[in-house]
């Protein structure tokens, strides 16, 4: 997995706030295809912030994202082109329909030539009711506007997946399903990075876990390495542990 | 990919109860603005028409006794403006006709001692809808453009694909300047149509061409007012802060700079009101003609003092001759004099007023408001060039009649040394059916824009200059 290039990378990231807080501090991370990577950390931790940066809504104040090698920064409409996001709580035009959410979406992501059956094939794809193709989504379940986040990200087919606590508020069952549609994308070939407080799904999902602690990447693990540890444990232990000298 | 935002705008502000209720706004008060606007016009022509009728018929019965008597009155009626129905403007205010006297000229009543009190913030034409009520929808619908979008969240999720934020700007004024303008075309379409269904006469002259610029004023007032809202949305974080500001910028614009702009101008260039002015030109004229008679009489005394009685009315004595001379170089001297002392007070008041009338409209041009009121306002023949054009064609007329009938007449009064006094008449004959009429020079559409360039400028400024803040503002808007 190593020798292929990094679809996500940040180089020695670092955020400091205008109020002074250090958000990310040295942060180095590479994410390649074909790989779950979840951030966990406290709010606060600076989870949001990594993804906030690889998106380009705020600049560093040192170092660099690399979205498929192109920097960020200095490029952010270009990278652009190869990441698709999923925000926590999924945000949508409540008067559109799902059909009409993902195809102005899909626009946006380049995608102008699809037809309504696309549309309804990504969203079987997501177990989306087919009842619910066609209905305005300001009634939609959290569950319900989580899966027509991912089918926008699906049909961006962009080969990095940002998602932000994606599970948040999830019922078990919503929880696992999306779970699924990651480890498909992830056969695929989709760099994902996934911030999340969910330890549990973290375990299960993710190639390589890291625990972020005030900033800091303050632990790494890989899925092999977490057969033999507990990571419940490591992640208490982390967040027991003295504040760290920023 | 900015059309793709105009559909999204567009379709986003159809599907939402916005629409429908501007839909239903526009469609009943520009329509009713129109229809009742068009009844009082049709009103006003009736009562002027009667009015000129009238006057005519008493012109027809005029000789020139009745001009020796002083009792002559020829009046000048101006006909209602054809395009009041779009806005009042001075209409209400001008007056309906001038008199010409021998005295000078006095304006007549105007249709303003008719209205209610309510009238004086405006009646509800169409010009007063689009100032008062579709500016500030038109600031309500940008409210959320921007901050909206970042409170729902949708404003990351757009800007995490390859999109550039002038695109998205571009594109969300467009497309919700379009969902607003539609049904505002509509209306003024329905509006219209109301007028050709009344018979009213849109298609003469280049009346067309006129509602064509009112509508195109409209237009780009609307787009103003819509852009400086998605200003002050990018430059809000949420909504409801953009709301207040967008009521505060609203009443600043709308009711406060109009009005304080007279004030302030008022206060830096007073001005002696017309009352004043007109009290001080009847004493200097009063005054003149008393030392003219005081004159006149002392010289009649001179020549005719001494003479055998009856040589004043013998014309070809030397006395009678010699008198006939001077009176005519005093009565001549006191008439320039008189010109030129009245015409140096008018004079001063004119340019006082004028500069105080040029600092107001120069301050009140910092509203989009009264550029877009003015500027519609002369294109429908209502507003300041109008006002000019009446008071020219007062002053042209009176020229005119003092040249064809009232010079005609001399009234010579003389004021004898013993305190008594004596008044003599000499006439020559007059032609009263070849009186001339009086006529207002139309402004042409050309002469509007000459006019109005400031407004124009106005305007314009406020299309760019919103649109400008407000992408400078959103390309460092925090998306978070």
């Amino acid at each position: 997995m190593t020798d292929a290039n990094p679809i996500l990378k940040a180089d020695d990231l670092s955020k400091r706030y205008e109020d002074g807080v250090l958000a990310v501090d040295h942060l180095n991370l590479s994410i390649y295809p074909g790989e779950v990577y979840c951030l966990l950390g406290a709010n606060g931790a600076g989870k949001t912030t990594t993804i906030n940066l690889f998106l380009n809504f705020i600049p560093p104040t040192t170092g660099t994202c690399y979205i498929k090698g192109i920097d960020v920064n200095k490029d952010p409409l270009e990278a652009k082109k190869h990441v698709a996001f999923v925000s926590e709580n999924v945000m949508l035009y409540g008067n559109f329909t799902a059909r009409q959410n993902l195809d102005f979406f899909a626009k946006l992501g380049g995608k102008t030539d699809l037809s309504k059956n696309d549309y309804y094939q990504v969203m079987r794809r997501v177990s989306l009711q087919e009842k619910a193709f066609d209905q305005r989504v300001k009634n939609f379940s959290k569950g319900m506007r989580q899966k027509l986040g991912i089918s926008i990200a699906i049909i961006k087919d962009a080969p990095a997946i940002l998602l932000d606590e994606p599970t948040s508020g999830l019922d078990p069952k919503a929880a696992t399903e999306f779970l699924e549609i990651m480890a498909e994308l992830k056969t695929e070939g989709k760099a994902i990075l996934m911030s999340t407080h969910d330890i549990f799904r973290a375990k299960e999902i993710g190639d390589r876990v890291g625990i972020m602690k005030e900033g800091r990447l303050v632990m790494e693990r890989t899925r092999q390495e977490l057969q033999y540890e507990d990571l419940v444990k490591i992640y208490i232990d982390y967040m027991k542990s003295e504040p760290l000298a920023i | 990919m900015w059309k793709t935002i105009v559909k999204k705008e567009i379709l986003e502000n159809i599907l939402s109860y916005r629409f429908p209720l501007f839909g239903l706004i526009a469609m009943v008060l520009i329509p009713l603005g129109m229809y009742v606007s068009q009844l009082d016009y049709a009103k006003r022509v009736r009562d002027h028409d009667e009015q000129v009728r009238l006057a005519s018929e008493a012109a027809s019965s005029l000789n020139i006794q009745d001009v020796m008597a002083g009792t002559v009155s020829i009046k000048g009626f101006r006909r209602p403006a054809l395009l009041s129905v779009y806005t009042r403007g001075f209409e209400g205010t001008l007056p309906r006709y001038y008199e010409f006297t021998q005295e000078g000229t006095k304006p007549g009543e105007s249709s303003s001692g008719e209205e209610s009190i309510l009238s004086v913030q405006g009646k509800v034409d169409f010009v007063f809808i689009v100032q008062m009520v579709l500016s500030l929808v038109a600031l309500l619908f940008a409210s959320d453009v921007i901050a909206g979008e970042k409170e729902a969240g949708t404003l990351r999720a757009m800007l995490s694909n390859r999109l550039p934020r002038d695109a998205i700007l571009a594109g969300k004024i467009a497309g919700g300047y379009a969902a607003l303008w539609a049904p505002f075309a509509g209306a003024f379409l329905v509006g219209l149509l109301l007028l050709v269904l009344g018979a009213f006469p849109v298609f003469g002259g280049d009346t067309p061409a006129r509602i064509l610029v009112v509508f195109l004023a409209a237009s780009v007032f609307l787009l103003a007012y819509f852009t400086l809202g998605t200003m002050i949305s990018a430059s809000s974080s949420k909504t409801r802060t953009a709301l207040v500001a967008i009521l505060l910028v609203w009443a600043f614009f709308q009711l406060i700079m109009p009005k304080l702009s007279d004030m302030i101008a008022a206060l830096v260039h007073p001005v002696r009101t017309e009352t004043q002015v007109s009290l001080e030109k009847s004493l200097l004229a009063g005054s003149l003609g008393m030392e003219t008679a005081k004159e006149l009489g002392r010289q009649f005394d001179l020549i005719f003092g001494s003479a055998p009685k009856g040589t004043a009315n013998d014309e070809k004595s030397p006395e009678r001759i010699k008198w006939d001379a001077l009176k005519a170089g005093i009565e001549q001297g006191a008439k320039e004099r008189r010109a030129q002392q009245l015409g140096a007070i008018d004079e001063t008041y004119r340019q006082q007023k004028r500069r105080q009338q040029n600092l107001a409209v120069n301050l009140s041009l910092v509203s989009p408001s009264a550029a877009f009121a003015r500027l519609v306002a002369d294109v429908c023949g209502t507003g300041e060039l109008e006002r000019t054009k009446y008071a020219e064609a007062v002053q042209a007329h009176a020229r005119t009649l003092d040249g064809a009938l009232f010079s005609k007449v001399k009234r010579t009064l003389m004021i004898h040394a013993g305190g008594g006094t004596s008044l003599g008449f000499s006439a020559e004959p007059v032609d009263f059916k070849a009186l001339p009429q009086f006529k207002i020079a139309p402004a042409s559409l050309a002469d509007v824009f000459k006019a109005n360039w400031k407004s124009l400028l106005s305007l314009l400024f406020w299309l760019v200059a919103p649109f400008a803040a407000a992408y400078i503002r959103f390309t460092k808007y925090d998306v978070r």
